[in-house]
């Protein structure tokens, strides 16, 4: 998927303007102008090209005309560009007036919000929330521990035969991963007892248990390698995901599966295995993870405690709308319904299946059709978040269940139930504003922002009590709930946005340049940005600006060796324990000046760069717009960047420059191109240089902020250190988690929502988990009336 | 040639349809008669030998007399086609239940594995594919032949367990197809999504009436994105009215509901897998199926016939045991019933835009793992061919001289149109196709 114009053409250079070409018929024009208002000029001059408010022209210029220059910013550029063709037409005082009409009637953000101020959209679930939704209600019906254990690991049961059988146990052992070669030999016990059975060299087999940990949400694929017998079970216990039990002959074989898995959650595992008369014995059991490379499980993903099944919707859905900038679900198509409908039959079919253990019953019982009618009620109540009223009952459930007395019937009249819960809107939009916000559309709005998903138990007892009424209660639901599994996968998979992470993917990089650059370095390279992102954001400080100026990256030994290696070898200084294990990630400090934080990740730079030399535009548009906070308009034309025309003694930086050096494209690259240029610093994959093409680089450039002041920039520090000290970026970070959380535009809460939140954040520390906490609270509590009751339903 | 129709180009030789069985003689037509009518294959498993006093005619050709257990298939025996004399000749690693199963229809050596059977060296899955998923994929390949599924392949008290013991259908080497032993689910397979479509449908009015009663609450604009999603689910139902069972040529079959998957329910799990075969193949949906009782050392309990002892068990009893005879006398005479009820349903049901009946465009071919279950063996395994679907010369009782099974699955994939030149382990195929027809 493009998201914009600049992800579509990896090789695309931008022209581009604010202003497009302006023809005007008479010169004598000029003279006029003084005794004209700004809005006089604009309507003679401007509007029929930029439309009568800004709006645009078809044909002529059809973007709208707003943007983030400072008022004497903007009145120079009108001053010096326009109009287009004979800029002379309109003198220093004429630009003024116009500058400062368009500014104040529909230029600038203020006047934006003003003009058309951005409302609270309906909208339906997003996909996301869709599964996660599903997940819950269906975890609800489940006993499931209140906590996860702390050990690692998985449970090894070992026996003296080639089956299960319980009297031939003889012994149990925690472990770590699943990576065994038994050679000729046998396993152990850890510890050696007395009386422990050893294993018969003809004849053992293994059964290991537990459940894996999932942080994001996708296809995972898995894979066993064994010259033995052996199955996988994943998310069921039924069904094997892998079945290699039957050997053929002595060579491993390599048998995979692949199966969808929600993140934040965890998943009951389980591997048998047995060899018989086999010469060797061996298994390795592996995982993809989406965005990752082929490994043997680690056992930080593994528990001994075994967990109960959860529902994953299979069912695809269409992607949601992301052309706002951020995932949303205000548009509705017929994929999206067709999508719906199919997940709703998925659904009803898998439930309808083990709707006797749900509902604690069975076939034969004379009580069955009222604990079915009391389950539906429940999942409708869960599935509505809220209690359903009398007429409802009716029309959801008890309809479906009149004369229905056989046990097939009122299957029947289960799956009808979850159906028409799962199409109805009262499950499929996070909120039906019906102009009255109650307690439970504020445990909404707390669950579907920290989570993507239902409110849990806690939440819906403290609407039913009417206990999500005042801005303090609302605010410690919001710190509870933060502290859970299900924020860090939203948090995730802001930054993977914020960040633009998933330009990385199944990114190459030339072979004879970057003999080292492969799939499982890229991999490591995201887990290095993840650990990262984790270890700032969930500390106790979780400061936004140690995001920008930390100068500390995660290694292994893997990305030591391509990121470390040759003369920076002296400066790292480890702060890992160095005795531990070869992949595991330890925190590697650099010199100030060649690694600040996000910035300079590797894993980000490789992304915003080409196949062999790095791309001072696609890293500058990057800075721009998700690190200083600034806006840029896609592109009017694409023009794409051709290597080979250029001397090939040039510089990066020179052929960029002279690229963009017409007046057109400066428009926005003058902002671009200095933060651009600032990361020259670092090749197509993130390594740290002070030469390219046999001469020095050179990272300086003069760059002009929002506000028309000038500053030196001299490498990605400065550009750090700028972004972490400029409120425009602060309140440009606040505005993208904001509506990455609540899924809405933060003016939609009024004008001033993101100063004020920014104002906030500053006064916090730029805590980002309190200001987590504040844009949730804020969202949550829209519209209530101080008023009125809250406590009830009201539909 | 080969793309001119069979029946084509017999009107156009000026010979009658009466003169067809002779004509199908003739190996230059052999290999043409497929394109013309629907070809179908229906492969019938049951375990752990047969009692061959009560099973082989004794006479050749075509006066013979139908012994106790293939009675049954006395409406049928003009039809019948019986082969003694086919032995499973493929050694190697497994012991005979598992080299009898699982090179069954596959005809070559399984792989070396860790799967010990009761003598002999463990062993693995069978090394190649399997007769009924070579015409399936055959039939798939080309236009005229194709169907939704290809194949289906039915079990009857199934095991539920993946081993050489338990499969004879493989897609390939190492690569097992489980059979689904379960009517209800290969219900869903066949009609769930008309089911499902009928469930949606049924639910849509509410789903309407719901959205409509949220719609009035909301503000103008909010309403237009609700208005839009009534819309869709407008369009939905218009939808779901005009098509659907359109392309269904046939009542969707009424299963018993709450059978349970259990031993003794298996003559009405037998009936139930027959009968939704008998449909597949009304759809069209698919033109090959196998249909497996148990599995080899199969150790059924047929309480409906009066016996309490599993059948692999009665089966190693030694011949003089007449009272264990009996009783596998009467096991393996049900097996056939349930051929005979197969070829029933078949021949009742008229060729959909065919001519004749579907028994007139099948061949039923039962078999079994060994020959015999107290010896094990791997000779004059029985195959009991019923139908005129590869216009081989019916109503014949046949004897070879222990001929390589390997031989009989290329003369029914030569009756298919599909010529091989070996199938299974090429040395088991020399002296070609079986001569049938």
């Amino acid at each position: 998927m493009c998201r914009n114009a600049f992800n579509c053409h990896r090789l695309v250079l931008l022209a581009l303007l604010s202003f497009n070409f302006v023809t005007v018929e008479a010169v004598f024009w000029k003279s006029k102008n003084s005794k004209k208002s700004g809005q006089e000029i604009y309507k003679e001059m401007c509007a029929h090209c930029h439309g009568e408010n800004g709006e645009g022209v078809a044909d002529k210029y059809d973007e709208s005309l707003y943007g983030d220059r400072s008022l004497p910013a903007l009145t120079k550029y009108i001053d010096r560009t326009m109009p287009e063709d004979n800029p002379d037409k309109l003198d220093a005082k004429g630009a003024a007036k116009v500058a400062e009409y368009i500014y104040g009637a529909f230029y600038s953000p203020a006047a934006r919000a003003k003009v058309a101020p951005p409302k609270v959209e309906l909208s339906r679930l997003t996909v996301s929330q869709y599964q996660n939704a599903v997940a819950d209600i269906f975890d609800s019906f489940k006993e499931k521990p209140s906590k996860l254990t702390e050990e690692r690991g998985l449970r090894g049961e070992y026996f003296n035969a080639r089956d299960f059988n319980r009297e031939k146990k003889a012994f149990e052992r925690i472990d770590g991963q699943i990576l065994f070669s038994f050679g000729e030999g046998t396993p152990e016990p850890v510890v050696a007892e007395q009386g422990t059975n050893h294993l018969g060299e003809e004849a053992f087999a293994i059964r290991w248990k537990g459940s894996i940990l999932v942080e994001e949400s996708g296809d995972y694929e898995f894979r066993i390698k064994t010259e033995n017998g052996a199955r996988l079970y994943v998310n069921g216990h039924e069904e094997p995901l892998i079945d290699a039990w039957v050997s053929s002959g002595p060579n491993v074989r390599e048998e995979s599966g692949m199966i969808r898995l929600l993140g934040g959650r965890a998943y009951p595992f389980k591997v048998d295995f047995f060899t018989y008369k086999e010469k060797t014995a061996s298994i390795i059991v592996e995982w993809k993870p989406p965005h990752k490379a082929w490994e043997p499980i680690p056992r930080a993903h593994l528990i001994p405690q075994q967990l109960p099944v959860t529902l994953v919707v299979t069912t695809s859905f269409p992607a949601d709308d992301g052309s706002a900038g951020y995932e949303r679900g205000t548009t509705i198509s017929r994929e999206w319904d067709q999508a719906s409908t199919y997940a709703a039959i998925e659904v009803a079919g898998k439930i309808t299946d083990q709707v006797d253990d749900l509902a604690g019953t069975k076939k034969e019982d004379t009580e069955r059709k009222s604990k079915l009618i009391q389950f539906c009620h429940r999942f409708a109540e869960r599935a509505f978040r809220r209690p359903l009223s009398d007429e409802q009952k009716k029309l959801f459930i008890e309809q479906h269940f009149e004369n229905v007395n056989e046990p097939s019937g009122q299957d029947a009249a289960v799956k009808k139930v979850i159906l028409l819960v799962l199409k109805s809107p009262r499950f499929l939009y996070p909120e039906i504003p019906d102009g009255n916000v109650d307690s439970y559309d504020v445990a909404s709005r707390l669950s579907f922002g920290l989570w993507d998903t239902l409110p849990d138990k806690q939440l819906l007892e403290a609407a039913a009590k009417g206990q999500l009424q005042t801005a303090s209660e609302i605010a410690s639901q919001a710190e509870r709930m933060l502290n859970n599994s299900r924020a860090r996968v939203k948090v995730r998979a802001f930054f993977e946005h914020w960040l633009e992470m998933e330009e990385a993917e199944d990114l190459s990089k030339d072979p004879l340049s970057f003999p080292g650059f492969n799939e499982a370095v890229l991999a490591d390279l995201r887990t290095s940005l993840e650990l990262f992102l984790d270890e700032v954001v969930w500390s106790e400080k979780s400061d936004y600006r140690e995001l920008l100026l930390a100068d500390y990256v995660f290694l292994n030994n893997r990305l030591e060796k391509v990121y470390q290696a040759g003369h920076q070898q002296g400066n790292g200084e480890k702060l890992g324990e160095s005795e531990k294990k070869a992949d595991e990630f330890r925190k590697v400090r650099f010199p100030a000046d060649q690694r600040t934080g996000v910035l300079t990740h590797p894993y980000l730079l490789s992304a915003f760069a080409y196949h062999k030399s790095s791309s001072p535009i696609h890293r500058g548009v990057f800075l721009t717009r998700n690190i200083v906070g600034r806006s840029l308009k896609p592109p009017p034309m694409a023009i794409q960047f051709m290597d080979g025309r250029f001397d090939p003694k040039m510089t990066m930086r020179e052929k960029v420059t002279e690229l963009t050096s017409p007046n057109a494209c400066q428009g926005c690259h003058a902002v671009i191109n200095p933060l651009g240029f600032s990361l020259e610093h670092f090749d197509a994959i993130g390594r740290y240089r002070t030469m390219e093409n046999e001469k020095p680089v050179n990272a300086t450039s003069d760059y002009t902020t929002p506000g028309g002041e000038t500053i030196q920039l001299k490498g990605a520090r400065d550009v750090a250190e700028h972004a972490a000290k400029s409120k425009e970026a602060q309140q440009g970070f606040v505005r993208q988690l904001f509506q990455h959380i609540v899924k809405q535009p933060a003016q939609a809460y009024g004008p001033e929502t993101l100063r004020e939140l920014r104002g906030e954040f500053e006064k916090e520390g730029f805590n980002i988990q309190k200001l987590l906490v504040k844009i949730v609270s804020l969202s949550a509590s829209h519209g209530i009336k101080p008023d009125t009751s809250l406590a009830g339903g009201n539909q | 040639m080969k793309t001119m129709q069979r029946r084509n180009f017999i009107k156009g030789l000026g010979v009658s349809a009466a003169a067809l069985p002779f004509l199908g003689s003739l190996p230059s037509l052999q290999a043409n008669r497929s394109g013309g009518r629907k070809q179908r294959l229906i492969i019938m498993f049951s375990p752990n030998g047969i009692v061959p006093t009560n099973f082989w005619p004794d006479e050749e050709g075509e006066n013979f007399t139908l012994k106790r257990i293939l009675a049954p298939l006395e409406p049928f025996k003009k039809q019948t086609l019986i082969l003694h004399g086919v032995s499973n000749k493929v050694r190697g690693d497994g012991d005979s239940h598992m080299r009898g199963m699982s090179c069954l229809l596959t005809g070559i050596e399984l792989f070396p594995g860790n799967i010990q059977g009761g003598s002999d060296t463990p062993a693995g899955w069978a090394s190649g594919i399997s007769i009924d998923q070579e015409l399936r994929n055959f039939l798939q390949s080309r236009e005229e032949s194709k169907t939704r599924f290809g194949s289906l392949e039915l079990g009857v008290a199934v095991p539920h367990r993946a081993d050489p013991w338990t499969r004879m259908s493989y897609a390939g080497p190492n690569k097992p197809v489980a059979p689904i032993d379960d009517p209800y689910l290969v219900f869903e397979k066949l009609y769930g999504q008309m089911k499902d479509k009928d469930t949606l449908k049924s639910v849509l009015d509410d789903v309407q009436s719901d959205l409509e009663t949220v719609s009035r609450k909301l503000s103008s604009e909010d309403k237009r994105m609700l208005d839009e999603h009534l819309t869709l689910v407008r369009e939905m139902e218009k939808e779901l009215q005009s098509g659907g069972e359109a392309s269904l040529n046939h009542a969707v079959p009424k299963l018993d509901a709450g059978v349970a998957i259990e031993n003794d329910s298996i003559p009405k799990i037998s009936r139930m897998q027959i009968e939704l075969l008998v449909n597949s193949f009304l759809s069209d949906s698919c033109r090959v199926a196998t249909l497996q009782y148990t599995n080899s050392v199969g150790n059924a309990r047929m309480k409906w016939l009066g016996i309490e002892e599993g059948h692999h068990t009665l089966s190693h009893d030694p011949d003089m045991n007449d009272v264990s005879q009996e009783k596998l006398t009467k096991i393996n005479t049900w097996f056939c019933e349930e051929m005979a009820h197969l070829a029933k349903r078949l021949s009742e049901s008229p060729e959909p835009g065919g001519e004749g009946t579907l028994l007139d465009n099948t061949l039923i071919v039962w078999t079994n793992e060994l020959g015999k279950g107290n010896s094990h063996t791997l000779e004059d395994i029985p195959f009991v061919l019923v139908g005129n679907g590869c216009g081989f010369k019916m109503g014949r009782s046949l004897k070879f001289k222990k001929v390589e099974h390997n031989r009989l699955w290329m003369a029914v994939a030569h009756a298919f149109g599909h010529p091989l030149q070996s199938f299974g382990n090429p040395k088991l195929c020399e002296g070609g196709p079986l001569v049938l027809a």
